[in-house]
């Protein structure tokens, strides 16, 4: 693993007014060269990452949201190792929005991709090893010894027998020149990476004081509740509030851009009235026709089966696409995914007040910088007049990354008048949500003489992610506004939007790339009856996963090959995921009998650069499908935290199961079914497996991990449950009858 | 005019009978440890304690606890005195996103009030009616049976915070 860093990234000291002054310092983590100047240090403090105070507290701005994903602990052990502190001494503050907090990865102010860590491993390392090295300085400085003979432990500085807190060279440190490329510590050397194993944020949140955005609270802040129309991209026509203006408790009742909000003292008064209010709605021509259930040929799933016959855009193409008519041998198959709703715990939400014409946005967020600029254009105010204030997320699976809810809650703000927290009911969370797109898929696998796979081609028909994201979230909501980051943000993400875009990248990922065939044809149909769509937990990859592995089993069983031996063959460019097949089979005992009627299934997948193998030990009674025990293997390169690493695949695994086993978004003329967790069920206590999570060993670069333990579960149980049914289930969620 | 007992203290709220617990206690008493998730009842995020029994009070009429005893979250314990299940929960690391965890808190409370030793299977029974998204149900289970060894060994009581008894005056003004 490389130590070292770009040396045109220039972290660059900031003198400043902020409380409890002291060392100061604010990184630019997408690498701008810039120094402050001494006029321009007065005014940077509020996009500072790192102070250090005369009284030796260590603030750390973390520039990430924590959805549960653990970066409020991660991000501070990268800061704390190298800073020399312990990170349970860490003082920890969630940052609003500034340009300054942008993730590297994507030139916005965005949580998501399972980039956090990956992004940050080396620019907070070196931020706080370069203020670690001047408080150094500034004690051979005030001291008047020498730089080599200055020790540093858990925030001390160790000088001839005594200990010195920082805090009493923060004054002399602010001074001097900030270093830049600081040697970064070696792994050998690590004292907290790896190895601290607790959760700064568990206390808050096991004492009911951790505060969400849904707890912000202050005298004279309304409660707002909303009706959506039914379904998505309606318009109010008209409505009539007369049975719930005189209601107790309401101030007001406005028409916004998509729906009717009552805004009222209480939430409860508001949930009221708002069930008085006849709304009339124009709907939508083209979605409000669209049935999931439809029999007819050209809507439902006719529609996609339809769309199975076109040859579609090329997505991908490897070798010979011809190739595959001089097999030996074709096997096909079709896989089907449903649209899926997030259903985080917290409903969305968010607390807007306009006064004066400066705006306060009180949000969980994984992209505060949109919601910035969406309350910004709601208010009709400058950018600049907008301050966010971060809360925890109550779950964001990449629902929070849209600021659909802080478009409404600012334009009822302004429309009313109040200041307001808007409260979406759970039903409103289900139907009104940016869904995980449904998914057909059709695989031709052409193999050579003896067995081995000589042309992969996989052709997806379904809508795509990001014109939603991109379209409707910059043009259509903020009409006239793309900054020059999100065009940065789109190249670099590959979409090559301006360049010709053909497929969505993410509509195809994991379809084709884990296992070696000489060729590859990769296709796409787009067909999109018109439901918003967004990256819901490992986007594509929630269903490529169950796509690719059921398909890879389907083969191996066909060629009567053991489902590992089979993919060990076909791994040979791919010794990571190879690794962790090894691993995961000799961890689950597997090839070995069960007791009781259970029985294994097995899937691997690549996500978000880190590679994952699981084993599923399921029974199947009553054609009640139940999974008993999940051994799972991950490598994600460097282990900063590997508990929260085994939590994050406990908890992807059972994310992945409720799809596998419950999940599912139908749609009746254009309005989605499903209202609440009795009929968009959720995994429960009683239905968790036991787990046996193994995390590799590794010193190479970190990579993701909220993602990437999610894909390969739903065909692990499938597969499972072809050996012991002989039944091989195509569609999720997985039914036996 | 409501009147019960929360967290060991008489309070009084001027809100409709009808309002559910929850939002009495959210938006009236400014308590926001318990949470806000489905409106039906179906979730457990709202779970308080109502004589002892984990209750979801999203769906239960303010009126229904008249004279009864409520315990949310921040009456177990608090950041600088936690109840065992509590500090197992952190010990554990438990929570992620931590929104469903006060009602997780709760529930587990009420069972391990009930039953100080449960079983896998009574743990999975008593806890069925919280939803974690987040999927920690692996970790409350490992938790829940570390809290039950912990107050078997004297380390950790069910509830941390001691409060005073409610006054004279105010056992009259209850009755």
């Amino acid at each position: 693993m490389s130590t070292t860093i770009n040396t045109s990234r220039r972290d660059f000291l900031k003198h400043s007014t902020l409380a409890g002054g002291g060392l100061i310092v604010g990184i630019p983590l997408m690498g701008l060269s810039q120094t402050a100047s001494g006029a321009e240090k007065q005014n940077l403090a509020p996009n500072a990452i790192l102070q250090i105070t005369s009284e030796n507290i260590v603030n750390f701005y973390l520039p990430r949201s924590e959805m549960g994903q653990g970066v409020y602990t991660g991000l501070t052990t990268l800061l704390a190792e190298e800073l020399d502190v312990s990170p349970s001494k860490v003082t920890i503050h969630q940052t609003g929005s500034d340009d300054e907090y942008a993730n590297p990865e994507f030139g916005m102010q965005i949580t998501g991709g399972s980039t956090s860590i990956k992004a940050h491993f080396l620019p907070i390392r070196q931020l706080a090893a370069n203020a670690r090295l001047v408080i150094r300085q500034a004690a051979a400085k005030q001291l008047n010894v020498s730089l080599e003979t200055i020790q540093t432990q858990d925030g001390k500085i160790f000088i001839q027998g005594k200990t010195l807190a920082y805090g009493e060279f923060v004054d002399v440190a602010s001074t001097l020149d900030f270093p830049e490329d600081t040697p970064l510590k070696l792994e050998k050397d690590f004292k907290y990476i790896g190895k601290y194993n607790q959760r700064l944020d568990a206390q808050a949140k096991s004492t009911g004081t951790a505060e969400f955005g849904l707890d912000v609270d202050f005298d004279g802040l309304q409660k707002a509740a909303i009706k959506h129309c039914p379904v998505y991209g309606g318009l109010v026509q008209s409505f009539d509030d007369s049975a719930a203006k005189n209601m107790a408790g309401v101030k007001a009742i406005v028409a916004i851009h998509n729906g009717v909000a009552v805004v009222a003292e209480h939430y409860y008064q508001a949930k009221n009235a708002l069930a008085k209010i006849e709304v009339q709605w124009q709907l939508p021509e083209k979605l409000s026709s669209f049935s999931t259930h439809s029999m007819d040929a050209n809507n439902g799933m006719g529609l996609f089966e339809n769309a199975l016959k076109q040859e579609g855009d090329n997505a991908h193409n490897e070798g010979d696409s011809e190739a595959i008519k001089q097999t030996n041998k074709v096997i096909s198959a079709q896989y089907w995914a449903p649209y899926l709703a997030h259903a985080t715990m917290e409903p969305m939400n968010c607390t807007v007040k306009i006064e004066n014409g400066k705006v306060d946005v009180w949000v969980g967020s994984q992209s505060p910088g949109m919601a910035k600029n969406i309350a910004a254009l709601f208010a009709d105010v400058a950018k600049d007049d907008v301050t966010v204030h971060s809360t925890f997320l109550g779950g964001g699976f990449g629902r929070r990354s849209a600021s659909d809810f802080v478009a409404e809650a600012t334009a009822i703000a302004k429309a009313s008048n109040l200041p307001v927290q808007l409260t979406w009911s759970r039903e409103d969370d289900t139907q009104h949500d940016l869904y995980r797109p449904a998914s057909l898929a059709k695989f031709d696998i052409g193999l050579n003489q003896d067995g081995t796979i000589n042309s992969w081609h996989v052709k997806r028909v379904g809508p795509n992610i990001m014109p939603y994201m991109i379209d409707e979230a910059v043009d259509a909501i903020a009409p006239g506004f793309m900054p020059n980051t999100m065009v940065d943000w789109l190249s670099k993400r590959g979409y090559g939007l301006f360049d010709g875009w053909v497929v969505d990248p993410s509509s195809v990922e994991g379809l084709f790339e884990d296992y070696d065939s000489p060729n590859k044809q990769v296709n796409h149909v787009t067909i999109d009856p018109g439901l918003p769509l967004g990256f819901w937990r490992s986007v594509g990859h929630s269903y490529s996963g169950f796509f690719k592995e059921s398909m890879m089993d389907e083969v191996a069983v066909d060629q009567k090959q053991d489902a590992v031996a089979y993919r060990l063959k076909h791994l040979k460019n791919n010794p990571r995921l190879a690794h962790v097949l090894k691993l995961v089979a000799e961890k689950s005992g597997w090839g070995k009998p069960l007791a009781n009627d259970h029985f294994h299934g097995l899937a691997t997948h690549t996500s978000f650069g880190s590679c994952v193998a699981q084993v599923a030990e399921i029974s199947v009674s009553e054609s009640k499908i139940q999974v008993h025990k999940v051994t799972c293997v991950i490598d994600c390169g460097t282990a900063v935290n590997p508990e929260i690493i085994k939590a994050q695949m406990e908890g992807g695994i059972i994310f992945g199961l409720t799809a596998a086993l419950h999940g599912e978004i139908t749609l009746k003329d254009g309005a989605v079914e499903q209202t609440n967790f009795h009929t968009y069920p959720m995994l429960r206590m009683n239905e968790s497996p036991e787990f046996d999570v193994i995390v590799v060993q590794s010193n190479e670069a970190p990579t993701g991990v909220g993602e990437p333990g999610l894909p390969p579960i739903a065909a692990a149980v499938a597969n499972g449950v072809f050996a012991a049914t002989g039944r091989r289930l195509r569609s999720l969620p997985l039914k036996l009858a | 005019m409501l009147r019960f007992t929360l967290n060991g203290q008489l309070v009084e709220v001027d809100a409709p009978s009808d309002t559910p617990l929850l939002w009495v206690i959210r938006d009236h008493l400014k308590l926001k440890g318990s949470k806000f998730g489905c409106g039906m009842g179906l979730c457990g995020a709202c779970s308080m304690l109502i004589d002892g029994q984990s209750t979801r009070t999203c769906i239960l009429p303010a009126a229904a606890i008249a004279n009864k005893s409520v315990t949310t979250i921040e009456g177990l314990g608090n950041p600088e005195l936690t109840s065992a299940v509590q500090q197992a929960w952190i010990d554990s690391s438990v929570p992620q996103c931590g929104y469903c965890q006060s009602g997780q808190i709760i529930s587990a409370t009420a069972l391990l009030t009930n039953n100080p030793n449960p079983s896998d299977k009574e743990i999975d029974h008593a806890m069925s009616g919280n939803i974690c998204r987040c999927g920690t149900y692996p970790r409350i289970k490992a938790a829940i049976k570390q809290a039950a060894h912990n107050i078997q060994t004297g380390q950790g009581k069910l509830q941390a915070v001691q409060y005073f008894e409610p006054t004279e005056s105010a056992q009259e003004a209850q009755s």
